[in-house]
């Protein structure tokens, strides 16, 4: 702790003996362009310092000069790997303000879709993780499986990565028999698949040699940092806000949260991260059988105004995004525009966790610490 | 449960003068007294409520005031709550609470980042999303980015397509009319404000 | 470092106590997890067709509301200005004339009276962030996305298509849409 707290001066130019590294803005691990100052003791880190801000656009400010439906392809490049989440917290927000209507088809079809890109985000972490740590195949396996979801994307939304697809009021555009067809055939195959990956990668005694009892987060410093999503699971506290605080029509689905149990090391480690990850992807497949069988016939937008006006008020709402908790806080003076929009971004809260796990480890131990967070940059600087 | 939050704020801290505010549309909040942060702060971490978990401090910018929210929740409990203090646009000052919850330690610098408010006895207060020797404070309704960053213009003319922005100028100049001429206003040109009509 | 103190939940790995026959289990799991995971990737090396496509011999057929280079079919155009209302970067610089009651009554396609002369329709392809707003908000569907994602330029002033040049307008008989 003292390494996080005393930064000043003069016991910098004391410690003569630590060397002062960059794990650069560009580097093949920080996942975007994170800099992390490391001063290590040989190959012991000994305090990491994180420097952000170099995907910094500012998007707070612009938002306040768009309307209401001009936010939301901002939205969803903030977290460019879970776009369909962002967009579907920020209309949820407004929704609530307006006391819009969304039909039942449109509630589906943004749950089969948030859950799609649920799965694809949590690939991209498999593969990526893997990569990390040095394993080139997983990688080129989750691409492939995530290549359906983007195909099945484009047919919906016309864009692979940035959508613009979930609008106020419902979706953009329906989904057709064909497309839900292909969908529950993928299932099945995807269910194999992960299967076979999970055998190959968390099963494997490297994997947990780099990464059990490496990176451990307690509950304790979870709560005290406000660390969410897969980090509060992996650290064994059972909560989703997809079951405690239920939006949408998630209270009519049947799935189990996944929570760390330590069972390759301590309760909290990089393996029981990588763990509630995997096995998320399996509860989102249910999830998506149950959306399959229960979807129903009718319009996919409810009745918005043509210029959205919600009336002076303020709110706060947050929805389960692959990386975390995603809060969206609007503050509305009755204009077209939005008064203030702050985004609460769960990968910038635990960037603020590094400084504090990092000291003692090697630096491996550090990238596989890194990697087992899953931040994305386009979320942490906004 | 907001009422209730300022009933028990008023009689554990004094000086708090915490009231609630009801909304019928949205959330409701807690307004209190900004010098008395810290105290409220520890009190409603330590109370029957329980809020374990900080997760954002805002800003906001009014053309009196600025508005600082501390949004807490409890994950034991299962309930959030918005702590909202007022502070003056000039020298707006408040104590960190870094040693009640790790989590301010970042959202209390990108909100001095972002709006100037200054945090007292924060470990290490500077920009975190600007850099370092940024000038202003970018969330603030009066602010105007500057000219030049390290001898770099922030915004050349060919980059922002002035150009074609302000090709109506010409059309108006060669037309007898100028009335005659419609254009896309839009932007953060000088013309953006007149563009509601 | 004398000062050097981690806490004791940051300790690494290799705390429990290495036994022989924990020593030997090791490199059981070892060799057994190995072994499953070769035969995993095994299978891909005779089993699986390779999922490459040989670009540029072979395209990918973009489905048909594919948001990519935008299209606008300026004598269809109105001038209306709701494209340019819409868009969340202002990439759509407009400039229109209105035309005088003398001048010869022209139409567009579908039958609707032009009040007004378009002088200058310019979108900055490099600027636009492909999100749509703007063909959902026009009324005459002249401005369209099309599925071309192959139009790359050296330099940014080339990404700046003025729709009224003749060049551009000859787009319209090779554009499917």
């Amino acid at each position: 702790m003292e390494y996080f707290l005393d930064i000043n001066k003069e016991q910098e130019q004391l410690k003569t003996n630590l060397m002062t590294m960059n794990m650069g803005p560009q580097h093949p691990a920080t996942h975007g362009v994170l800099r992390v100052e490391i001063k290590t003791d040989s190959e012991v880190v000994a305090q990491a310092i994180p420097h952000l801000g170099y995907l910094h656009r500012c998007m707070e400010k612009h938002c306040e000069h768009l309307d209401f439906r001009g936010v939301i392809p901002f939205c969803d490049r903030m977290d460019y790997l879970a776009a369909m989440n962002m967009e579907w917290g920020y209309c949820l927000t407004v929704e609530k303000l307006l006391g819009t209507e969304v039909p039942a088809r449109a509630q589906y079809i943004r749950t089969i879709v948030a859950e799609m890109q649920r799965i694809a985000s949590h690939l991209m972490f498999f593969g990526t993780y893997a990569i990390d740590l040095g394993a080139f195949t997983p990688f080129l396996y989750a691409f492939q499986d995530r290549e359906f979801i983007l195909r099945i994307f484009e047919e919906l939304s016309g864009a692979r990565l940035l959508y613009n697809y979930i609008w106020l009021g419902g979706v953009w555009n329906d989904i057709n028999d064909d497309q839900l067809h292909r969908i529950s055939n993928w299932i099945e195959e995807m269910e194999e698949n992960m299967k076979k990956y999970h055998a190959l990668v968390g099963e494997n005694k490297i994997f947990i040699e780099r990464t059990a009892n490496v990176g451990v987060i307690d509950k304790d410093m979870a709560f005290d940092y406000g660390a969410t999503g897969p980090i509060l699971r992996g650290s064994g506290v059972d909560w989703d806000l997809r079951k405690t605080r239920p939006y949408g029509i998630y209270e009519k689905f049947d799935f189990n949260t996944v929570v760390g149990k330590g069972e390759k090391g301590r309760v909290g480690d990089c393996w029981d991260r990588y763990y509630v990850r995997v096995f998320e992807i399996f509860e989102s497949l249910k999830i998506l059988r149950q959306c399959l069988e229960g979807i129903e016939a009718g319009p996919v937008i409810g009745k918005v105004s043509k210029i959205v006006k919600p009336a002076p008020a303020e709110i706060f709402l947050r929805t389960e995004c692959p990386r975390g908790e995603l809060g969206y806080h609007l503050i509305t003076d009755g204009s077209k525009k939005p008064y203030r929009l702050k985004v609460k971004s769960s990968c910038f809260t635990h960037v603020s966790m590094l400084p504090d796990i990092g000291p003692g480890q090697l630096i491996a131990d550090f990238v596989a610490s890194i990697g087992s967070i899953d931040i994305v940059l386009g979320e942490v600087d906004r | 449960m907001h009422n209730e939050v300022a009933a028990f704020l008023n009689s554990s801290v004094s000086g708090s003068q915490a009231t609630a505010v009801i909304a019928e549309l949205g959330d409701s909040t807690v307004f209190v007294d900004s010098s008395k942060i810290f105290e409220v702060c520890k009190a409603l971490r330590h109370s029957q409520w329980d809020f374990n978990v900080l997760q954002v401090i805002t800003g906001c910018d009014y053309p009196d005031r600025i508005e600082v929210s501390y949004i807490l929740a409890s994950y034991t409990h299962n309930h959030e709550l918005i702590l909202k203090t007022k502070l003056p646009r000039t020298n707006p000052e408040l104590e960190s609470v870094v040693s009640i919850w790790k989590a301010a330690n970042f959202q209390e610098r990108e909100c001095y980042d972002m709006l100037g408010v200054v945090f007292k006895n924060h470990p290490d207060l500077r920009r975190i999303l600007c850099p370092d020797d940024w000038q202003g404070f970018p969330l603030r309704k009066d602010y105007v980015v500057q000219e030049k960053y390290l001898d770099m213009t922030v915004n050349p003319a060919h980059k922002i397509n002035s150009g074609d922005f302000f090709f109506y100028k010409e059309v108006q100049q060669k037309m007898g009319d100028p009335k005659k001429v419609t254009f896309s206003w839009k932007g953060s040109g000088d013309d953006s404000e007149t563009a509601e009509a | 470092m004398s000062t050097h103190h981690t806490p004791e939940h940051l300790h690494s790995h290799l705390e429990d106590t290495l036994t022989v026959g924990k020593w030997f289990q090791n490199i059981w799991d070892a060799i057994r997890s190995t072994y499953k995971g070769m035969m995993i990737t095994f299978r891909y090396v005779w089993g699986v067709k390779p999922v490459t496509i040989e670009y540029p011999e072979v395209r990918e057929v973009l489905p048909d509301n594919s948001r990519s280079r935008l299209f606008n079919d300026v004598d269809n155009c109105i001038s209306c200005m709701q494209c340019a209302d819409a868009c969340p970067v202002d990439c759509i610089y407009i400039t229109a004339v209105r035309r005088d009651k003398e001048a010869p009554a022209i139409k567009t396609d579908d039958g609707t009276p032009l009040k007004l002369d378009l002088k200058q329709y310019t979108i900055d392809t490099a600027l636009c962030c492909y999100c749509g707003l703007c063909t959902e908000a026009c009324p005459t569907e002249c401005l369209t996305h099309t599925t071309d994602f192959e139009y790359s330029q050296y330099t940014l002033s080339q990404m700046k298509y003025n729709y009224l040049a003749p060049d551009i307008r000859a787009w319209k008989h090779r554009i499917v849409k």
